[in-house]
């Protein structure tokens, strides 16, 4: 029963507090009433009698407060006092509630945005069914590809999964009612849906059967968003028959809402059999061991650890190895987190993002410097203040109290203007489309409800962070000096203050952000202008797959070669050719190279291994690549006559150690002898970012190949072209789906993407820490000058000059700027070492770095201290003392 | 006025207002006044002790008030004992009678 009085009377003071109050008003009033008619019955005159009565009593304003303390909720009522009044103090300067909360609010946004990311890609798992036990499997070194054997033998050999699948990105040319349209997809060994868990929508999914052997089933799935934007969400389109790169297939099932494939950032739309791959992309690779094609899905069977998987994977490989030497000498497998391609792009992007979160948290830190600065003024300002509440017996720990709750509604206003700024970034994020052919989905950024929390947790701890930051002040006030000194310490801006360290510290730490944003912003620069090994400009890309449209070798050979020659007669074509893939395009082809003396090709034994293109005749001249020596490859060159290949010039150094290598021979892993025809200019073949790699350029003649790139370089405006090109492509066959056709620069942005990423998070990062350390500085320079006016103007008056006043005022600001910046700049050139793996040549010894940091922070420590400067000197001394 | 009068023992109020009360329900002045004669002077309760306990003891709930006419037609405010306040007089006599016993043995202890 208590419990429930306590309760109830507990919200009757919250709730009913004007009545409580004026009761308890009303019962003080009578009490002292009866006190004085009890003074006046024992004979006192009437005014004696009130005297002692209000004696006797000692205040009613003091005992309603003993009584307020008394009550249940006390605390909680004093601490909605304190809210109110750092509501109505913030009111009162809203300059500085302005600045503080957008400070704060810039600072805990860029933390949510990253961590946004961060979660998303990192932390959480695939939305799957017990996604903790859905892992995949990759080279230990090297890419992420396997090959199907390989994941054959795992499947079959092992104890510790429930489940193995394989699967291959491939984009399609899907024909349904009457139209065909490239569409990216996926072909998946038999049990990659067991893999998976998820429930089909409607219909089934694939199963072991369809996998069976090539031919076995004609079943495709499609996506959910597939089925919604390709047949409008028809109910009935399980059933319905579609052709798929012209071959026919039944739609047996919809997946369920939001499944888009196993890797995050990808969305994919149909799943076919792996098992029919032959006749879908004109060749078989399903028993090659040294195709490596695949990525690869697992999922671990219940109370399986990681040490007993790794340790069975160990003992599979090294049976398999041993048993093909040839191919699969090495052949070491790990088991990596799904979702990023393993840690093949994972490991990278996990890499990157902690960086970014370690700057977001410096920024942070940073804003808690700027703002405990800030704070710490404020308590000073307010001395005269908080020494009057201490002087009628607040306790310090309520002055405190009152102090932290300003910093914390401060830091939950930001908090909330973080979150929304951070909810429309990510939104925007998540609906942003990259420039790119590939199925790219960010819908993984849409923000996500826990995100509030974590805005309000940092909010939180950063209001604690800065908010005890002028705590010494206040524990060191003595109300007896503070109201005898008016208010004014003398001794502001003479003795070393808790802020004037924040404030290197915070200049350090911006120092950091903006080294960081050179140090991309340089390498952006550089590799904007540097040299690919070819000319994208004027040049126009298209892009096709002939066996999504059931063209195979010779036919397709003759395909392209028609096409390359009805489009060379297009007025205003200067060159044209093709390849089956451009460098930079994010497919490439990679293999080994012997010299031309090996006769052991087990891959340890091979020279170096080659990104490697099949080009056809004019490909050099239309792409740009300079032919430094030797010839172009020529339509003679066939089958039928001896292999020859045009090397790049880092080819010839590492196998010969010269440039000079035209008509000498190496052998491919089949150990057929190459003679070199020609040689090529070194460029950038699969990242902007990679050391110099060799290549090889083979004549599409001697090897035919259905995936098409011609490159048709113009003088003539795009739209007419791209038209001219399209035209002709639809009236050789209408049925080929084009993938992409445009200038050669778009699909490039591709491989400009993650620096130009990376560029723009850190040029943000700059700009916010240039903005917070000018904040700081001028906070701090006009609050010195505007403490020691007073006796500057005396100075003045006594006939100082304008520079000792200067250096009276702002000496010390002007030591604290350089020992801050230089200290950042320091700390700048030890992280940016990191940023080397992401940004092409990133150099932290750059002297443009070097100089353009420098000289942004004297720019804006210039530029922070000019007021406070301008202040000090056209300070009128007769006005000022008299004012004063 | 009566000399020195003792401060009041922390948890003693409680005891004194709550024994006061069982002579019947008072105003506050009158449970001052009240503890003052059944102590024979020897506690002197101040109103800045006084209400706060009264109006931490009503939200315990070992006392009720209402308001009412004083002797000499004033409003004010009267207290009276609860259920759970008679029982709670119970179990504080108990414990003041464990403590005096045993602080009586100390002194007398040589």
């Amino acid at each position: 029963m208590p419990l429930f009085v306590k309760a109830r009377s507990f919200l009757r003071n919250l709730f009913l507090s004007r009545r409580v109050e004026a009761d308890l008003d009303q019962e003080v009033h009578s009490h002292l009433e009866m006190l004085i008619a009890e003074n006046i019955r024992a004979g006192m005159p009437p005014h004696e009698a009130q005297r002692a009565a209000r004696i006797e009593l000692g205040g009613v304003e003091q005992v309603k407060e003993q009584v307020r303390d008394s009550r249940t909720g006390a605390f909680l009522d004093s601490l909605l006092q304190d809210f109110r009044f750092a509501l109505r103090q913030l009111r009162r300067s809203p300059g500085f509630a302005l600045t503080a909360v957008l400070i704060l609010a810039l600072g805990i946004a860029a933390n949510v945005i990253v961590f946004g990311v961060l979660q998303a890609l990192v932390l959480r798992q695939l939305d799957v069914p017990h996604a903790d036990q859905v892992m995949t499997l990759q080279p230990k070194d090297g890419g992420p590809f396997v090959s199907n054997p390989e994941m054959r033998d795992v499947r079959d050999d092992n104890t510790v999964f429930s489940a193995v699948a394989a699967y291959e990105f491939q984009d399609f040319g899907l024909e349904a009612n009457g139209v065909t349209r490239p569409v990216w997809g996926c072909a998946v060994s038999g049990q990659y849906f067991e893999v998976v868990g998820i429930k089909p929508f409607l219909g089934r999914l694939l199963g072991r059967d369809d996998d069976d052997h090539p031919g076995a089933s004609d079943a495709a799935v499609i996506s959910w968003s597939a089925w919604q934007s390709d047949f409008g969400g028809d109910p009935n389109v399980v059933g319905t028959m579609v052709r798929i790169n012209k071959h026919p297939y039944t739609i047996v099932g919809v997946t369920q809402e939001g499944f888009h494939g196993t890797e995050k950032i990808a969305q994919l739309d149909i799943f076919v059999p792996m098992a029919n791959e032959a006749s879908l992309d004109g060749f078989s690779w399903l028993e090659s061991r040294s195709y490596r094609n695949l990525f690869s899905v697992v999922r671990m069977k219940d109370g399986v650890t990681m040490p007993q998987v790794q340790a069975e994977l160990n003992t599979i490989t090294a049976r398999i190895a041993r048993q093909y030497p040839k191919e699969e000498e090495g052949l070491a497998l790990k088991v990596a987190r799904p979702g990023m391609i393993g840690d093949f792009i994972g490991g990278p992007a996990r890499g990157f993002l902690a960086g970014v979160m370690g700057l977001a948290g410096i920024v942070l830190l940073a804003a808690c410097a700027n703002l405990g600065s800030l704070f710490a003024a404020r308590t000073a300002d307010r001395a005269r203040e908080i020494a009057i509440r201490m002087a009628i017996g607040s306790s310090r720990w309520r002055v405190l109290r009152q102090l932290l709750v300003e910093a914390f509604v401060i830091s939950i206003l930001g908090g909330a203007c973080a979150c929304g700024l951070a909810w429309m970034a990510l939104t925007g994020l998540a609906g942003w489309h990259p420039p790119t052919r590939y199925p790219l989905n960010l819908l993984f950024a849409m923000p996500q409800p826990s995100l509030i929390l974590m805005a309000f947790l940092i909010s939180v701890l950063a209001g604690v962070v800065f908010g005890l930051m002028p705590l010494r002040q206040i524990f060191k006030t003595d109300p007896n000096e503070a109201i005898k000194s008016g208010g004014s310490q003398t001794s502001a801006g003479r003795r070393w203050a808790l802020r004037d360290v924040l404030l290197a510290a915070q200049i350090a730490l911006c120092c950091v952000t903006v080294t960081a944003a050179f140090v991309s912003l340089r390498g952006l620069g550089k590799a904007l202008t540097m040299d690919l090994g070819f000319n994208p400009k004027n040049a126009l890309l298209t892009q096709f797959d002939l066996s999504q449209a059931a063209y195979t070798g010779d036919a397709a050979d003759h395909f392209q070669r028609q096409l390359l020659e009805r489009t060379s007669q297009i007025p205003g074509v200067e060159a044209a050719g093709y390849a089956n893939t451009t460098p930079l395009s994010g497919d490439a082809s990679v293999a080994a190279v012997f010299s031309q003396q090996s006769a052991d090709f087990r891959p340890s034994n091979k020279a170096f291994e080659i990104y490697y293109y099949d080009v056809s005749p004019g490909y050099l001249a239309a792409s740009g690549t300079p032919l430094l020596a030797g010839r172009d490859v020529s339509f003679t060159d066939t089958v039928k006559t001896p292999p020859v290949a045009i090397v790049n010039q880092e080819f010839a150094r590492r196998l010969f150690h010269s440039e000079h290598a035209v008509g000498r021979y190496f052998k491919n892993g089949d150990g057929v002898s190459i003679q070199i025809a020609g040689i090529v200019a070194d460029g950038k073949y699969f990242t902007t970012s990679e050391d110099q790699e060799p290549a090889a350029f083979f004549p599409i003649s001697q090897k035919a190949n259905t995936s098409t790139a011609l490159i048709v370089r113009t003088r003539r405006d795009t739209a007419d072209m791209v038209a001219a090109i399209r035209g002709v492509i639809l009236d050789l066959d209408r049925a080929v789906p084009i993938r992409e056709l445009g200038p050669w620069n778009n699909q490039l942005a591709l491989s400009f993407f993650p620096i130009q990423v990376a560029t723009v998070a850190l040029g943000i990062f700059g700009a916010f820490g240039l903005l917070l350390s000018i904040a700081g500085t001028f906070g701090l320079a006009s609050y010195t000058v505007s403490k020691r006016l007073r006796e500057l103007s005396i100075r003045v008056a006594l006939g100082a000059q304008a520079k000792q006043i200067l250096s009276a005022a702002l000496g010390r600001m002007l030591i604290l700027l350089a020992s801050g910046s230089v200290v950042g700049m320091l700390l700048g050139m030890a992280a940016s070492r990191l940023l080397s793996a992401i940004v092409y040549q990133a150099s932290v010894q750059d002297p443009f770095v070097l100089a353009a940091v420098a000289f942004t922070t004297v720019l804006t420590g210039a530029l922070s201290v000019a007021g406070p400067v301008r202040r000090v000197l056209h300070a009128d001394p007769a006005t000022l003392l008299r004012e004063q | 006025l009566s000399p020195e009068p003792t401060s009041l023992l922390q948890g003693t109020l409680d005891l004194l207002i709550l024994k006061s009360l069982i002579a019947g329900e008072m105003h506050g002045l009158g449970i001052s006044r009240r503890i003052q004669q059944i102590t024979s002077g020897t506690f002197a309760v101040k109103p800045g002790s006084l209400f706060p306990a009264l109006h931490r003891m009503e939200e315990e709930g070992w006392i009720s008030s209402f308001w009412g006419d004083s002797e000499n037609n004033r409003r004010a405010k009267y207290y009276r004992l609860t259920k759970p306040g008679l029982k709670q007089l119970q179990v504080e006599t108990k414990r003041w009678g464990r403590i005096s016993w045993a602080i009586a043995q100390a002194l007398e202890a040589s």
